[in-house]
C-alpha cells in the first residue's frame, strides 16, 4: 500500500462515516423513465441521494423505509448509487438501470456519392436508441432496406449488438439516387446516397465550324456503363499548331464539352477529361 | 517680437516644404526634367508614373496628341481591380540599349510591390530627340473594350447546404471530395528542396483543394512542413487537374528519408464560369535572357476577371512533372480580349521540357471561383 | 478550546481535499483491438483513441471536480456533453458531487463503422468513486465499472459521444 493509500484509508476511517452498503435494496434492473422504490431497514427520514449518469438528486425523506423513486430521476441508462444518510450514518446501494425498447435510429449511411457498380461501396450503420437517447444494447432486429429509382426495395435484417448493426450495399449500375433506409419498431431513418457516373469512357472529340469559327466538341460524354457524366465534369483540351500550344478547361453542358479555338495552319488536338485520355484530332484551319 | 516669431514659424514651415518635396523625390525630378538624355527622358516618365501623376506623365511624352490617357493609366496603373491597381512602384532599372543622333531604345525593369507579393516589368521604351531633350514614344493605341453585346452565361454553379451544428448526430452530411494526388516528385534546388506534382478531383463536384508536405527524417521524426500556398490551382471543378509545388527553403534532399504528402479537400461552392483559353504558349527567351513561357489568355466568358494567375507544369519525356511556375498577370481579363502572360522557367529545367500545361486560377470581385 | 478544535479539523480536511487533488497521475488505458471489426483500426487512430480517452476521462474528472461544464467541451460531443452537463448542472443546484479518480482502463474495441466515421469501445474502467455534500464525505468506493463507448472523429481528435455504464458481465 502507498502512501497515498494509507492517507486515503485512514481519512476515511476516521472522519467519515460509517456505511452498511447492504442496508439499501433497490431493484437489480429497472427500466429507464419508470417509477420504482428503494426499501430500507431505515424506518427514519434521512437525507436521500441518488447519483446517476446526469443527475444527481437530494431530497430528505420522513419514512426511509419506502423510498419512491420517479422515473423521471433516472432517464439515463447506467449504474445508479443510492445512499441514504441519517443521524446513525449512510447506507448506500448500487442498481442498473436498463434502457427502455428502442424508439429511435442514427442511421450513418456513406459515401454522399459513389460511383455506379462499386461493389460493398456503401455502408450503413444503424444505432438503436430509446426515447431517452440510451443506447439499447439488448440485441434486436433492425431492418434495412434499399431502394433505387422506381425499383423493387430490397430488405435485409440485421441483428444488432451492443445497439450497433450494420450492412453493406453494392452500388447500382445505373446513376441516379439510392435510398438507404433501416427500420426498428416505430423508428425509421432514411438517407439518400446518390449514384453518380463513374470515369469517362471512349471519350471522343469532333471538329466543327461555325460563322468562319472552329470549334471543338466532344460527343456526350459517358461513363463505360453508358451514364451521362454529370455536368461541370471539366473536360481539358489541347491544341497545337504554328502559333504554339492552346489549353482550354471546359465544363460539359448538356452532356458535352465545347471550345473555340483559332488555327494556324495544321493543328493537333488532344483531349482529356481527368486522367482519362480521348481521341487525338489533325485539323488545317481553313485559309 | 512678434515679427520675430512669425518669421520663424514661416522659415520652419519653408523648411518642411522643402524636406518633403526632396522626400518625395522633387530635386530628381527637377534634376530631370530637361532630359538631355534618352536614359533621363525615361527616368522622368517613370519617376512621373511612380507619383501617379499621369498628367505630367502624359505630357512628358513625344507624342502626347496620339496617347489615349485611359489606354495610357490602364497599362501602367491599371484598372478595373487588376492587380496593377493594388500596386505600387517600387523603384525601376533603366539602361541603354541602343541609340543614334535622333532615337535610342532604352530598356526598363519595374519592381512593383503588389497584393500578391513583388512584380517585375520589363520593358523598351522608344525615346527621341525634340531639340535639346529627349523624350519617350508611346506606342499610340486605344484601350481595347469588348464591343457592347450579350454574352449568355450559364455554366453550373454549385452551391452547399450543410446540416447545421443543431442537428442530430448521423442526420448526413455531404461528404468532402474525393481528390487524389497522381504524381509527386521532389527536387533539389540550389538553396531549397522543392515537392511538386499534380493533384485531380476525382469527384463529380467541386473542391477547395490544398497539399500539405512533410519531410521526414531517417529516424522518422518531421524535418520540416509546408503546404502548396498559391502555386495550386485551389478550387478544382469535378475531373479538374491542378499542378501543385511546395517549396522547402534551406533544406537538402540528402536529409530526408521520406515525404509525407497530405491532400486535403473541402465542398464549397463553386461556379464553372469563367472559361479561360489559354492560346498561343511557346517557350521563349525574354529580352534578359531568360527561359521564360508565354501566351495569351481569353476569358471566354462575360465577366471581368480581376486578376488572372497563371500556373505552368513541365513534363519531361516520360510524362514526369519536373516544373511548376506560377505568376500574376498585371492586367485584368476583360471578356473576349486577349491579355499576354510570361512566367519563368530555370535555366537548367528548360531543356528537359517535353511538354507543359497552363492551367488559370481566377479571382473576380463578385466572386473568387 | 473548541475554536482551535474546529480550525484544526478545517484544516485537516482542507489538507486531505488539496492532497487528493494534487497531481493525480494519469490512468493507464490499454486498447485491445483483435476482435475489432469490420473496419481495420489504423495505426495513428489506435494511438488517438487512447490518448483522447485518456484526456476525455481527465477533463471529465475536472468538470466534475470544479463543477465546470465547459470542461467538457474539449472531448465530449453529443448525447455524452449533453448528460454530463446536466450531470454538473445537478451537482451545482443540490450542492452534491462526484469525484472521479479514474486508475485504468482495460478497453477492448468492438466495432469500427466501415467509414471510419464511428467506433464503438467497452472500457472495464477502475475507479475511485467518493459523493460528497458540500465539503462531507458521504461515501468512497473502489469501483470496477464497465462502459460503452461511442467515439467519433472530431477535427483533430476522438470525442466521446456516448459513455454508458453496463451491469458486470454483459458480454
Amino acid at each position: 500500500m502507498n502512501m497515498k493509500a494509507l492517507v486515503i484509508t485512514v481519512m476515511v476511517a476516521t472522519m467519515c462515516c460509517p456505511l452498511l452498503a447492504s442496508d439499501l435494496k433497490a431493484p437489480a434492473t429497472v427500466v429507464a423513465g419508470t417509477d420504482f422504490v428503494i426499501a430500507s431497514a431505515e424506518s427514519q427520514g434521512g437525507t436521500f441521494y441518488l447519483i446517476g449518469p446526469s443527475l444527481v438528486s437530494k431530497r430528505e425523506v420522513q419514512n426511509g423505509s419506502e423510498i419512491s423513486v420517479p422515473g423521471d430521476e433516472i432517464k439515463s441508462a447506467g449504474v445508479y448509487t443510492a445512499l441514504l444518510c441519517s443521524g446513525a450514518g449512510c447506507v448506500s446501494t448500487d442498481f442498473y438501470v436498463k434502457p427502455s425498447s428502442p424508439a429511435r435510429l442514427s442511421l450513418l449511411a456513406h459515401p454522399s456519392r459513389v460511383r455506379v457498380a462499386e461493389p460493398n461501396a456503401i455502408s450503413a450503420v444503424a444505432l438503436v436508441f430509446d426515447k431517452f437517447r440510451n443506447l439499447v444494447v439488448e440485441p434486436a432486429q433492425v431492418e434495412f432496406q434499399a431502394v433505387a429509382g422506381e425499383a423493387q426495395p430490397i430488405s435485409q435484417s440485421r441483428t444488432a449488438a451492443n445497439g450497433i448493426a450494420w450492412i453493406r450495399l453494392t452500388s447500382g449500375k445505373k446513376e441516379g439516387p439510392i435510398k438507404v433506409g433501416a427500420i426498428i419498431g416505430p423508428a425509421k431513418e432514411l438517407r439518400v446516397v446518390r449514384q453518380v457516373a463513374s470515369d469517362a469512357c471512349n471519350l471522343r472529340i469532333k471538329p466543327e465550324w461555325a460563322a468562319g469559327k472552329f470549334y471543338v466538341s466532344t460527343d456526350p460524354v459517358r461513363d463505360c456503363s453508358g451514364n451521362a457524366v454529370p455536368d461541370g465534369t471539366v473536360v481539358s483540351f489541347t491544341k497545337t499548331d504554328r502559333s504554339g500550344k492552346t489549353t482550354v478547361d471546359a465544363p460539359v453542358k448538356r452532356g458535352i464539352a465545347r471550345v473555340q479555338m483559332p488555327v494556324d495552319g495544321n493543328a493537333r488536338i488532344f483531349v482529356a477529361s481527368g486522367v482519362v485520355t480521348g481521341n487525338e484530332l489533325n485539323v488545317t484551319g481553313k485559309q | 517680437m512678434k515679427y520675430v516669431l512669425s518669421i520663424s514659424i514661416g522659415a520652419v514651415t519653408f523648411l518642411l516644404i522643402c524636406i518633403a518635396w526632396l522626400q518625395s523625390g522633387g530635386l530628381a525630378r527637377e534634376r530631370m526634367r530637361s532630359s538631355r538624355t534618352p536614359d533621363e527622358a525615361t527616368r522622368l516618365l517613370l519617376t512621373q508614373v511612380q507619383a501617379r501623376n499621369w498628367d505630367k506623365a502624359l505630357s512628358s511624352l513625344a507624342n502626347t496628341n496620339d496617347v489615349d490617357k485611359a489606354s495610357f493609366v490602364h497599362d501602367l496603373g491599371g484598372s478595373n481591380g487588376s492587380l496593377l491597381t493594388y500596386a505600387t512602384l517600387e523603384k525601376f532599372d533603366v539602361w541603354p540599349l541602343h541609340a543614334n543622333e535622333q532615337q535610342a531604345t532604352v530598356r526598363a525593369k519595374l519592381h512593383y510591390s503588389t497584393a500578391v507579393g513583388p512584380l517585375d516589368d520589363v520593358r523598351d521604351f522608344q525615346v527621341q530627340r525634340a531639340g535639346d531633350t529627349w523624350k519617350v514614344s508611346w506606342p499610340a493605341g486605344k484601350l481595347e473594350k469588348p464591343a457592347p453585346q450579350v454574352i449568355p452565361v450559364n455554366y453550373l454553379r454549385w452551391e452547399v447546404i450543410n446540416r447545421g451544428a443543431e442537428d442530430d448526430w448521423g442526420v448526413q452530411n455531404v461528404d468532402s471530395p474525393q481528390v487524389r494526388i497522381v504524381s509527386m516528385n521532389a527536387l533539389q534546388r540550389p538553396d531549397r528542396v522543392v515537392i511538386l506534382g499534380e493533384i485531380v478531383n476525382e469527384d463529380t463536384i467541386p473542391a477547395y483543394i490544398n497539399v500539405g508536405a512533410t519531410l521526414l527524417r531517417a529516424d522518422g521524426n518531421a524535418m520540416a512542413q509546408e503546404n502548396s500556398f498559391d502555386k495550386i490551382s485551389h478550387i478544382l471543378l469535378p475531373k479538374q487537374v491542378s499542378p501543385y509545388r511546395i517549396d522547402f527553403p534551406g533544406v537538402q534532399l540528402k536529409d530526408i528519408k521520406s515525404v509525407r504528402m497530405d491532400a486535403k479537400s473541402m465542398l464549397v461552392p463553386a461556379s464553372a464560369d469563367p472559361v479561360i483559353a489559354v492560346n498561343r504558349q511557346r517557350l521563349e527567351t525574354d529580352p534578359l535572357g531568360k527561359k521564360v513561357l508565354r501566351g495569351e489568355l481569353l476569358n471566354q466568358s462575360g465577366q471581368i476577371v480581376n486578376i488572372p494567375h497563371v500556373l505552368a507544369s513541365y513534363y519531361d519525356g516520360s510524362g514526369k512533372v519536373i516544373w511548376v511556375s506560377d505568376g500574376y498577370v498585371d492586367q485584368e481579363l476583360q471578356p473576349q480580349i486577349p491579355v499576354s502572360f510570361a512566367v519563368d522557367l530555370p535555366d537548367d529545367i528548360a531543356p528537359k521540357v517535353q511538354n507543359y500545361h497552363v492551367t488559370v486560377n481566377h479571382f473576380s470581385s463578385s466572386h473568387t471561383s | 478550546m473548541k475554536l482551535l478544535l474546529l480550525v484544526l479539523a478545517a484544516a485537516l480536511i482542507a489538507f486531505y481535499v488539496g492532497y487528493l487533488h494534487a497531481d493525480e497521475p494519469a490512468a493507464k488505458i490499454d486498447l485491445n483491438t483483435d476482435t475489432l471489426g469490420p473496419r481495420t483500426i489504423e495505426e495513428l487512430t489506435e494511438k488517438s483513441i487512447v490518448r483522447d480517452y485518456g484526456l476525455a476521462w481527465r477533463t471529465l474528472r475536472d468538470a466534475l471536480n470544479h463543477n465546470q461544464p465547459g470542461a467538457l467541451e474539449g472531448y465530449f460531443t453529443g448525447f455524452a456533453k449533453d448528460d454530463f452537463s446536466r450531470l454538473v448542472q445537478s451537482q451545482l443546484k443540490t450542492g452534491v458531487h462526484v469525484r472521479y479518480s479514474d486508475r485504468n482502463h482495460r478497453l477492448t474495441a468492438i466495432f469500427y463503422s466501415p467509414s471510419g466515421d464511428a467506433m464503438q469501445l467497452r472500457d472495464r474502467a477502475t475507479l475511485e468513486m467518493q459523493i460528497l455534500d458540500g465539503t462531507k464525505l458521504l461515501s468512497t468506493q473502489q469501483v470496477t465499472r464497465n462502459y460503452l463507448v461511442l467515439m467519433t472523429p472530431g477535427a483533430d481528435r476522438w470525442l466521446v459521444r456516448d459513455l454508458q455504464s453496463i451491469p458486470e458481465g454483459r458480454p
